[in-house]
């Protein structure tokens, strides 16, 4: 019985310190950095900086010599770095240990996963970082400034840059650390033998599929890998609502983003069009199939450039040769295409020195130019500087460039040509479901059966859609 | 009767694994019941200090949320079709078995294979033995570039490929893919157990049957099952707890959308609706979602124990 | 309990029996035997058939995975990825990290277990009903929402990323507990009456008594545990997935991610069919003793 009473005890004590708990963590993020460098900022003291990361072990091998040469600089900051597995597991690793302040000094991140930090406010912002001038001693006795130089800054490619600033409060949470974005990928044998040109425009798009469906009536001309990517990037270009990272969240629901909608579920309806979800496999299989039903374009990442070109054959040449392209746009002349790939965030830890270390680190690799030269040729990603473009070894690997053996430098190439046309979008508690909303939303369009009035099948999916994501915010 | 050194003894006997329950299982389960009453609650703005109020708010929220009904039917419906399904299954197999001599081992060993392998890499295959790859089903632009195993059956024997799980799949192909994966994968244990139940009827009721010239069906209905009883009841109400967890079998098939690309969701289950409302960072809502599927399996448990004090013979 | 592997079964008996039937009878007798075998051998299949799938695409290059056109024989048999498996896991430390946490788990489980299913078995004290239907609720529970609250209890113990915070907070199974209850009540009670008598302890009887006569049991929750350490996931991955403490299917899973952030399935269908392989050689081995444990354990309720 004196058991049973005490773990009855037991178990109201802890309840009791867990109800307390709930009341003593960080106090909640305000417009104001919440990151402020102490006095003398850097102190030379030993910390352990914990780094999560998804890179497969040929990338941490580019890591780890870097994480050398950092440390002949700064023999006191250790690093550990780990991989965690894919990005949502470390996003979900992440957001657990943050409930117990056990979080890692820096991560690999989306900007829907620091929204998600930010609900607990442990990402440190950057402002106060970026802008110090206080001077750091580095162990080869050469000097540096803590933040970044106005030249270091402009090096940034600009779009990659403010993805660090879209989290609606105008501070700065996460530099930009590899790149890729979405590019078009057709099949330039068969461009070059029918005289068919790579279209600039969705009009040019839709002539261009109709005149493949008539060459070859079984073909599905376009595949394009991601419904919820072509949702935001047509909101991008049409310049129609999407979400907002301040006041009323979801926007998507108007009439021009319901017309492009519309639209594709008639070029669906053609024939003219699938997409990865639809298709039941990645689009790029269609894209490369030799036989059978194939496609001449799909639109993916640009860091898949390999998966898109034909397996080799014996003599070591290609069936067909790949070609590569901007998206199709709505205006041609004011281009968009997204932003993807990892950036990194730093987190709020009690030590400040911790958050200091792990900003040099941050800098060292980001502004880093062989850094990013090496690791963009190893991963297939764009390096997230401009300067890069003008290193040897990288400008060499461009030189390369071809719809055959070096295909990832010809994506490359490509994403670097369009650097301008980077967009991102806002980033809030409920972005990701925003994301996987208008996805889903676009599939159903594109497929549902309308019961003959198809303006309002398409309206009340949008409201569902809209719904859902309220209920989850 | 009882000694009262003996009651010491047997609260010393338990302590190890009283106090483990009480701090893995015994706490959570207060955790969660807090989580459950404090409105909107989520661990990350927590741990950023916001403080939260006390309410029945997320039970009336999980509860008016249009898609909480269809995620109960799918997991009652679930379960009511695969567990007699399976457990008839298993009681075929394991009788079967028990009958035979020839390869009886082999095939044992083969029947338990699903138990000692990954759920997920193996709902992985299933998915692409049931998957069609191509586009526009139903409509005139209609192209297969290839069907899985499944529909090459079917098509073998001269049926029309179906459509299983893409897009433009009906509720029932759905269904039915889920019924044969979720029996695939609960069979091993059932037969284990169950072909262990009949490996351990004493022959005498055999032989006596066999004096009487008692026939075969007779000897299964009068002497098989109700021997079997305690075995069928313990697999059936296990089963039903298993069967209320419905989850990874779904996301084994149908991925996270847990539903076909036109209609993600349309296959979520209690424990996906937990799971997503923990993922969108809920805890307060996923706490009251498992509360109420709590209540559920205790409710159906109970019934199912009254049925089988009733039934079964010991 | 005599072998029961060898009893001759119903048909046999049958088959004996109607020995002397006209043989019209005896062709009915061919073809349900026919039938028979014909059911099991098709069940058998189905159930095969994922696996062969399996092995199937762990023999793939990536390329030829992603085919949308599924290959039924690998074009180019890629026994590399077995070796890549291997290597790029650093298996052998996560082997006997495995091991480790399996061996010492199982040992403390069994020995809560067997304590726990002792009481609950034979000793009388106040509650002992409503306790044992508490504890057979608490199966009831979806365990995902314990992750969160455990994983905050650990971290405040301190015991992230050791071997303890892999091994303490499973250690009692309510499974296992009623498996072994379930054995224990058969033993006739007469038996522990009579130890008392003599004066024999509890430990003492139950090492020399009770313990012998349900090893099978104990053999089965033994293997049940093992696998557990085998497969888990979730848990360890969260909780202690540093190198030095990390488990096989963790292991395995994070070392074939791609540079994309794609997974190289091939590879990983291999390293699942290495992992499954040392469970199927247990089964295999222990086979009979598995089966008898769990025949036991729902005959008396």
């Amino acid at each position: 019985m004196k058991r049973k009473l005490l773990s009855i005890l037991m178990a109201v004590c802890m309840l009791t310190t867990a109800v307390l708990c709930s009341s003593c963590g960080n106090p909640a993020k305000s417009a104001e950095p919440n990151f402020d460098v102490p006095e003398g900022g850097y102190d030379g003291s030993e910390v352990t900086l914990k780094f999560y990361h998804t890179m497969g072990s040929n990338l941490s091998d580019v890591l780890n010599i870097y994480i050398e040469e950092f440390n002949k600089l700064y023999p006191n900051i250790h690093i550990v770095a780990e991989q965690v597995g894919s990005y949502d597991d470390v996003r979900d690793q992440i957001k657990t240990e943050i409930t117990v302040g056990s979080q890692p000094n820096i991560a690999y991140c989306y900007p829907d996963h620091v929204a998600l930090y930010n609900l607990a406010g442990a990402v440190a912002t950057l402002d106060n970082l970026i802008d110090s001038q206080i001077t750091v001693t580095r162990a080869d006795g050469t000097t540096e400034i803590l933040g970044l130089t106005e030249e270091q800054k402009s090096d940034f490619i600009e779009g990659y840059y403010e993805e660090g600033r879209q989290f609606g409060d105008g501070l700065m949470y996460t530099m930009p650390f590899s790149k890729s974005t979405e590019v078009l990928y057709y099949n330039k044998t068969f461009f070059d033998e029918h005289n068919l040109t790579v279209p600039t425009t969705w009009d040019e798009m839709e002539a261009l599929c109709a005149k493949i469906k008539e060459i070859d009536p079984s073909s599905i001309p376009l595949g394009y890998d991601s419904e919820g990517n072509w949702f935001i990037t047509m909101c991008e270009q049409y310049g129609s609502d999407y979400t907002s990272a301040t006041g009323d969240h979801y926007l998507f629901d108007n009439e021009t983003n319901r017309n492009f909608v519309k639209t594709f579920r008639e070029w669906f309806q053609k024939g003219y069009l699938t997409t990865q979800t639809l298709y039941g496999a990645y689009t790029s299989g269609l894209f490369t199939a030799e036989t059978g039903i194939r496609s001449y374009m799909s639109i993916g990442s640009s860091a898949g450039a390999t998966h898109q070109r034909p397996a080799a054959k014996e003599d070591g040449s290609y069936p067909f040769e790949v070609g590569i392209a901007t998206i199709p746009q709505v205006n041609p002349s004011n281009p968009k295409v997204i932003s993807q790939g990892p950036s990194v965030c730093i987190f709020q830890k009690d030590n400040p020195q911790e958050v200091i270390a792990s900003w040099l680190f941050v800098k060292f690799l980001t502004t880093s130019v062989e850094f990013q030269a090496e690791f963009s040729m190893a991963s297939g990603y764009v390096p997230v500087l401009k300067s890069v473009a003008e290193n040897e070894t990288y400008a060499s690997f461009l030189a390369k460039a071809d719809g055959g053996a070096y295909v990832s430098a010809l994506s490359a190439k490509v994403c670097l040509e369009q650097e301008k046309a980077y967009y991102t979008s806002p980033a809030f508690n409920g972005s990701s479901t925003a994301r996987d909303q208008v996805g889903a939303l676009l599939a159903k369009c594109l497929t549902t059966d309308a019961a003959g009035d198809v303006d309002k099948m398409i309206k009340k999916a949008f409201e569902d859609a809209i719904e859902e994501c309220e209920y989850y915010n | 009767m009882v000694e009262s050194k003996h009651q010491w003894k047997a609260w010393l006997y338990l302590s190890p694994c009283l106090i483990l329950l009480l701090v893995f299982t015994v706490w959570p389960i207060i955790n969660t019941v807090r989580m459950a009453f404090l409105e909107d609650y989520s661990g990350l703005k927590a741990a950023g200090g916001q403080v939260f109020s006390f309410g029945f708010g997320n039970f009336t929220k999980v509860i008016q949320y249009k898609k909480f009904l269809s995620c109960l039917k799918n997991t009652v419906l679930l379960c009511v079709i695969t567990v007699p399904i399976s457990t008839f299954l298993a009681l075929l197999i394991a009788v079967c078995l028990n009958s035979i001599k020839a390869l009886q081992k082999v095939l044992q060993t083969i029947f338990f294979l699903p138990y000692v392998t990954n759920s997920i890499a193996i709902g992985m295959v299933f998915a692409a033995m049931f998957n069609m790859v191509g586009s526009f089903y139903g409509t005139e632009n209609e192209l297969i570039v290839t069907a899985g195993i499944i529909n090459n059956v079917i098509e073998f024997f001269g049926g029309h490929a179906i459509n299983w799980i893409n897009y433009g799949s009906s509720y029932a192909a759905n269904m039915t893919v889920m019924v044969v994966y979720i029996v695939w994968n609960a069979l091993p244990f059932k037969i284990l157990v169950l072909l262990g139940g009949l490996q351990g009827i004493n022959r005498q009721y055999y032989d006596a049957a066999r004096v009487d010239g008692t026939s075969r069906r007779r000897i299964f209905s009068r002497i098989t099952v109700p021997l079997l009883s305690p075995m069928l009841a313990y697999v059936v109400i296990t089963g039903f707890i298993g069967g209320f967890k419905e989850y990874t079998s779904i996301v084994g098939i149908f991925g996270e959308g847990m539903g076909p690309a036109d209609d993600a969701g349309r296959l979520n289950t209690m424990v996906g609706f937990i799971y997503d409302a923990l993922a969108t960072n809920s805890q307060g809502r996923a706490s009251a979602a498992a509360l109420i599927l709590f209540a559920i399996i205790l409710v159906v448990t109970l019934i199912n124990m009254q049925v089988s004090k009733k039934k079964v013979h010991y | 309990m005599k072998d029961t592997a060898k009893k001759p079964s119903l048909a046999t008996m049958q088959e004996r029996d109607m020995s002397k039937e006209a043989t019209h009878q005896k062709a009915v007798r061919i073809l349900v035997k026919v039938f028979l075998y014909a059911f099991l051998l098709l069940m058998a299949f189905i159930v095969l058939f994922p696996f062969y799938w399996m092995i199937n695409s762990s023999l793939k290059t990536l390329d030829e995975y992603r085919l949308s056109v599924p290959t039924f024989w690998p074009h180019q048999v890629q026994f590399s990825n077995y070796a890549e498996a291997f290597t790029a896991a650093n298996l052998g430390r996560l082997f006997i990290n495995t091991v480790i946490v399996g061996v010492i788990s199982t040992i403390l489980s069994l020995i809560i277990t067997v304590l726990s299913a002792f009481a609950f078995a034979r000793m009388e004290f106040k509650g002992k009903n409503v306790l044992f239907a508490a504890l057979l609720a608490t199966m009831m529970i979806p365990g995902e929402l314990f992750t969160i609250t455990n994983y905050g209890t650990v971290t405040q113990l301190g015991w992230i990323n050791t071997y303890t915070v892999l091994i303490v907070p499973f250690l009692v199974s309510v499974f296992y507990i009623y498996l072994l209850r379930q054995n224990f009540l058969q033993i006739p009670n007469e038996l522990y009456l009579a130890a008392k008598v003599d004066g024999t302890s509890d430990i003492k009887y139950l090492w020399r008594v009770m313990i012998p006569l349900a090893m099978p049991t104990l053999i089965s929750i033994t293997i049940l545990k093992m696998m557990g350490a085998w497969n888990s996931y979730i848990w360890p991955r969260l909780v202690a997935n540093d190198e030095a403490h990390r488990l096989i299917t963790n292991g395995l899973r994070n070392a074939f991610t791609e540079t994309t952030g794609d997974v190289n399935y091939p590879v990983q269908m291999a390293a699942v069919a290495l992992v499954s392989l040392p469970l199927f050689l247990v089964f295999v081995f222990l086979r009979k003793y598995i089966m008898k444990g769990v025949s036991r354990s729902g005959i008396k309720g």
